[in-house]
């Protein structure tokens, strides 16, 4: 294994402030095609990606997106087919569920992050207007948003953390006295 | 006075939808993110008026547009966070006391 995957989980960052510059589908493929690897609880693989690439229909997502600060070039939405979670009678409330959109969003920022694109996920968005606008079938629950495109040249650091954090600051090794 | 129409009906649209899905999130979000919700909507209103705004508001709104985004960093420090804040209603109610002597002036 190489030193090159941890260097770019350490150096991926959310970006706010991006370019116009267009992605290119294989990039965009390159991006799914990692997800596609991304750890699913019980090998379910629930997750479905619509991506957005038309101008009008990101800038309407974006009206109901108050967390979207970026004007991205591409959207990926993270869904939850709920008609595979019942077909494999796994109650809808399961932890996992979420969890899977977590790793799929996960490995598409690092994937976009070592292709030298920016990224960064939203889930501060109106789910209900999202379905009307983008006509979700109805088993499909919008869970997170990726952002994807090319870091503006002056764009902000993001926001800062309430405290300065180390791994260690997290950890707890073997049992709680 | 000013009674120039500054927003056009698409944009008061488009500003409806980003108070209402704020107003929907906000149920599941911490408390401390509703004043960056406002002050999303506050920097989307004056970019959508600036251009059509008289001398009267075009400072205060261009300073928003320059603030807000700066301050969306300093929401883990409270003080700083605070003190952003009340310095735009400083200004808001500047402006304010420009348009009401405007009128009083009968300008
Ligand atoms: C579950 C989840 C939801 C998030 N939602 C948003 C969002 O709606 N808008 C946003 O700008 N960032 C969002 N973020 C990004 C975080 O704010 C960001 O990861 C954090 O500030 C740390 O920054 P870094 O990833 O660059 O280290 C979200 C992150 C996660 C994990």
């Amino acid at each position: 294994m190489s030193e090159a995957v941890l260097q770019c989980i350490k150096t991926r960052r959310v970006v706010r402030e991006m370019t116009d510059e267009p992605v290119t589908r294989e990039q965009i493929e390159a991006i799914l095609e990692a997800a596609r690897w991304a750890p699913s609880g019980g090998n379910l693989r629930p997750n479905r990606y619509i991506v957005i690439e038309d101008a009008e229909t990101r800038r309407l997502v974006r009206l109901v997106s108050p967390g979207m600060f970026q004007e991205a070039p591409v959207l990926i939405l993270i869904c939850t087919n709920m008609d595979v979670v019942a077909e494999q009678q796994v109650p809808p409330s399961d932890r996992a569920l979420l969890i899977d959109v977590g790793t799929a969003a996960q490995t598409m920022m690092l994937a976009a992050h070592a292709l030298g694109l920016a990224s960064g996920p939203v889930t501060s968005y109106s789910k209900e207007a999202i379905k009307v606008i983008l006509n979700l079938p109805a088993g499909y629950s919008p869970e997170m948003i990726i952002c994807v495109g090319r870091r503006a040249p002056d764009a902000r650091p993001g926001m800062r953390a309430f405290k300065r954090i180390t791994w260690r600051d997290l950890t707890h090794w073997e049992r709680f006295t | 006075m000013s009674e120039n129409w500054v927003l056009k009906e698409d944009e008061a649209i488009e500003l409806l939808a980003l108070l209402i899905s704020s107003a929907r999130i906000q149920l599941d979000e911490p408390a401390r993110y509703a004043p960056m919700r406002m002050l999303t909507a506050t920097e989307r209103l004056s970019s959508m008026i600036l251009e059509r705004s008289s001398d009267k508001s075009r400072e205060f709104l261009q300073d928003n547009m320059e603030r807000i985004p700066d301050m969306r960093m300093e929401m883990s420090d409270l003080p700083a966070y605070t003190e952003g804040l009340e310095a735009l209603c400083r200004s808001v109610a500047e402006c304010l006391l420009r348009h009401s002597q405007a009128k009083e002036s009968g300008a």
